[in-house]
């Protein structure tokens, strides 16, 4: 497997991003497979920025921070490109008075042998009728030099992603070639370009972040109302299917609060539609209470928590798998819930419609975590099944609605489960009652009813646990040299790991749990019992998911690999784990 | 001359009516306002030929929301203060639901104030009817937003100190599309406005003043008697005209006008939805696998 990893960097509102997607896109459509994260401040403008795409001939879905070449867009870019580009690594950048204003410049560039091209894009870009921020587009015609790729590709990008203003394309593109043509002494014969060996015809990829294949998750499994309140990192998901509301029909709602998206969701769920409601962890807090209304009246409820650090505010644009506790306990009272997970687009895409059939058939709130990594990296995964997973509404079949009575609603089963049908569509009317209630849903105080009741409703926790998938093992089953147990994007980092050290004949595996609650755990009871070395993982401080397995299985971890600092996993976070306990 | 159209129409429709009696006991005050609003409520919906199967009665928590098992048909009972965003839900999940929903001024005005505003200014097609006595009845008796002040309430026994909130002043500040207003002890009447709320195609807001003989025992029934004025009595009056409409509400403790005091029929939420334009399903009829391809096209 091959790795080149790309950083632009620069100050947030450089346009950077529209940069950093046309060179994704053309490599996606070169046949590279790509994933790849963008870093910003909860600025409009200001602030350092980046865009960190990682490159291979063969999937992958872990970040590496080794960085092969940097473009350093400005002054914080190229201070940027010094400080993390690898040993012997590439900067390129327009910043003419760079050696003035940085310390100790050739130090730096002497002791970690950097290649350094400086371009002089603002005469370039002005030259050839462009703007200042066409300094951007000169650099990319440049790297495309350094990486030895066809410029046709580019840009034909360039030219689809202008279409809607086209008068910018041919100054962007005449920026693009002076910048492929332009060459500098230190680009010479001994120069080596990166020679990066394409896989041509990816047809069947999709280049996409996780919380759009979320969203079209969601979509093929006919959810037909979304409601949110706007709340970074979750907000994409409002503005995709706000965007592409016209093709697919959905009603949308953008609500005054959490309270009010999520007590609609309830609503619409109630009427018999699938409605979706996303927001990150303050907002989920507000929505605690209308979670505890869904348990209580058996109604499902679907809720997507795009995890950033907290308390309160936090690092709003960053990551985190901080809210594992608040997922599994948030709310008041005893009732039923499953929490599930998701690791990349491909599960974004395919446990949102398992958490619809969840919710539906056991009747209780799912609670979705995902996290900001996983929501705005995009990465080259398979193009979506349709079809495959079937919707499951739970509900009774046309033929028994006329015979139903009411007091089927809330009926007292093994299982838990009491049969469900929607408002109107039967004679037999109920009320779905937010007070404790007997079976047709009639308020009660009596003490025999409450226990029996509340019971019942508890029992879908047993029904739940035993219809659940098991957690699913990476890797080697058993034997492996160092093993992981974690959770969400955790995975892909390791994913990544277990085929680079495969290969040095290292075996390395990994337990990943899509399902955090109800919680499984005879399958890593199991996995220690035949791995030595297990580590648990997780993205937050006080290891809350590991921690409960631990207490539940009655089996420790050798220890925890724990990190708070707002970013994800990266492939060096096991690797220095690995290292050090090889070593031993 | 009293009308008793209604009444004879409803004499007509005794099973009907019956149909949303429950075996359910009630549990309110006797005067309780709730009972004639209650009552109100079941004859309108009979007077309109909507079955219990057929409406979707949504109650918020107090005292108005004991009823939601006292009225047969699909109800909920939800959350306090949060009935006009979760009736608005159910309305968005299946805009053809009769949907209405009930609420007291405690859950209106101050736990839930800012859905009432926004369902306001969308104007989500629902009915919703507002019990207004003036008081938190379930939590026996401390005062609420719309509490006179000077009046002891358990809690502020110096009376509340935040001045008295003019509902109809604040509702009509919104441009809303239908608002009503009745008094518990006319059932008659209650039954009109609720019959008009549920015709009016968008967010139809109904407030009925309701004595609380327990817990507010500062405004009994004939306190508001004394006050009321039937709008019909009015020959000058005009529910169109919106500023004048907003000087006849302005004072509450002189004259309190009753009947559909203000309406402008205009496009509701539903109807403004540009996407949905052409769709003449639910979305409650559209839960089935729904083709990406097109869509997953932007990615490749």
């Amino acid at each position: 497997m091959q790795r080149t990893v790309v950083k632009i960097s620069g100050e947030n509102g450089m346009g950077l991003s529209s940069v950093g997607e046309i060179i994704q896109k053309s490599l996606q459509k070169l046949g590279f497979y790509i994933h790849s994260e963008r870093e910003f401040p909860s600025t409009i403008k200001g602030g350092k920025a980046c865009n960190n795409i990682n490159i291979s001939d063969e999937p992958i879905y872990g970040l590496s921070e080794t960085i092969d070449i940097c473009i350093g867009l400005d002054r914080e870019g190229v201070k940027d490109g010094l400080n993390t580009l690898k040993q012997g690594g590439i900067l390129i950048h327009g910043f003419e008075r760079w050696n003035k204003i940085i310390k100790d410049l050739p130090t730096i560039v002497a002791e970690k042998e950097l290649k350094v091209f400086l371009i002089p894009a603002r005469d370039i870009a002005l030259e050839n009728g462009g703007s200042l921020i066409m300094v951007n587009t000169v650099l990319v015609g440049f790297l495309w030099k350094v990486l030895n790729l066809d410029l046709g590709v580019l840009k034909d990008k360039i030219t689809q992603q202008f279409r809607k203003k086209p008068t910018l394309i041919d100054v962007n593109i005449a920026c693009l070639e002076a910048g492929y043509r332009y060459t500098t002494p230190e680009y010479n014969e001994t120069f080596q370009p990166i020679n990066l060996q394409p896989k041509p015809n990816q047809e069947n990829t999709l280049l996409i972040d996780g919380n759009t294949a979320l969203a079209l998750g969601a979509l093929q499994g006919g959810m037909r109302n979304y409601v949110a309140y706007p709340m970074s990192p979750s907000t994409s998901i409002l503005v995709y299917l706000a965007e592409t509301s016209h093709k697919t029909g959905i009603s949308i709602k953008q609500a005054e609060d959490e309270i009010t998206a999520v007590q609609i969701a309830l609503g619409a769920m109630h009427a018999g539609s699938r409605a979706l409601v996303s927001t990150s962890g303050g907002g989920y807090d507000l929505m605690t209470e209308t979670v505890s209304l869904a348990a209580m009246i058996e109604t499902p409820l679907v809720v997507v928590n795009v995890q950033r650090p907290g308390p309160a505010t936090g690092l709003p644009t960053w990551t985190a798998q901080g809210d594992v506790n608040l997922a599994i306990h948030s709310s008041h009272g005893e009732f039923a819930r499953v929490v599930i997970s998701c690791s990349d687009p491909r599960d974004a895409y395919t446990n949102i419609q398992h958490a619809f059939n969840i919710a539906d058939v056991y009747q209780v709130p799912v609670i979705f975590l995902t996290e900001a990594t996983i929501g705005m990296s995009q990465t080259t995964v398979p193009i979506f099944e349709q079809n495959t997973i079937p919707i499951e509404r739970g509900l009774v079949s046309e033929s028994e609605l006329v015979d139903l009575k009411s007091e089927y609603r809330y009926e007292i089963t093994d299982t838990g489960i009491s049969r469900r049908w929607l408002p109107t569509t039967s004679p037999a009317t109920y009320f779905a009652n937010g007070d404790e209630h007997w079976t047709s849903g009639e308020l009660t105080e009596d003490a025999d009813k409450s226990h029996t009741m509340l019971a019942k409703r508890l029992r879908k926790m047993e029904t739940i646990l035993a219809e659940l998938p098991d957690p699913e093992i990476f890797g080697v089953k058993s034997g492996a040299d160092i093993s992981f147990v974690g959770f969400g994007s955790s995975k892909n980092a390791i994913e990544d790991i277990i085929h680079l050290y495969k290969k040095q004949g290292i075996s390395v595996n990994y337990l990943h749990y899509t399902y955090l609650w109800p919680l499984k755990t005879s399958r890593f009871i199991e996995f220690c019992a035949n791995n030595a070395f297990v580590f648990g993982v997780e993205g937050n401080a006080t290891g809350q998911f590991i921690t409960m397995l631990e207490e539940k299985s009655g089996v420790k971890c050798k220890a925890k690999l724990l990190k708070w600092d707002g970013r994800p996993f990266y492939i060096e976070d096991m690797e220095g784990l690995i290292q050090l306990n090889l070593k031993k | 001359m009293p009308d008793f159209t209604q009444t004879n129409e409803l004499i007509a429709k005794a099973n009907e009516f019956a149909a949303f009696e429950t075996k359910q006991k009630h549990t309110w005050c006797n005067g309780c306002g709730d009972y004639g609003i209650l009552s109100g409520l079941t004859r309108a919906l009979v007077l309109e030929e909507i079955t219990p199967d057929k409406v979707m009665l949504c109650y918020d928590v107090g005292c108005n929301g004991n009823a939601s098992d006292k009225i047969g048909g699909y109800t909920i009972h939800g959350l306090h203060g949060r009935v006009t965003a979760l009736a608005a839900g159910i309305k968005l999940g299946n805009p053809k639901l009769e949907v209405i929903a009930s609420a007291g001024d405690g859950a209106t005005f101050s736990e839930g104030i800012n859905h009432l505003i926004h369902a306001v200014r969308c104007d989500y097609p629902i009915t919703f009817i507002v019990h207004n006595n003036n008081n938190y009845g379930l939590t026996i008796g401390q005062a609420s937003s719309t509490t006179k002040q000077h009046y002891a309430m358990n809690g502020s026994p110096d009376g509340p100190i935040g001045d008295t909130l003019n509902t109809l002043q604040l509702v009509l500040s919104l441009n809303p599309s239908f608002v009503a207003r009745s008094f518990s002890g006319d059932v008659e009447h209650i039954t009109k406005m609720i019959r008009a709320g549920i015709n009016h195609p968008g967010f139809s807001y109904i407030e009925i003043m309701q004595a609380c003989p327990t817990f507010n025992k500062n405004t009994p029934q004939e306190w508001y008697w004394d006050k009321i004025r039937y709008i019909e009595n009015i020959p000058e009056y005009d529910p169109t005209d919106i500023w004048k409409v907003r000087k006849y509400v302005d004072n509450l403790d002189t004259e309190l006008v009753i009947g559909v005091l203000y309406q402008n029929i205009k496009p509701h939420f539903v109807e403004r939805l540009e996407n949905r334009k052409e769709i003449k399903t639910s979305p409650s009829e559209e839960v089935f696998h729904h083709d990406i391809s097109e869509l997953m096209q932007d990615f490749m």
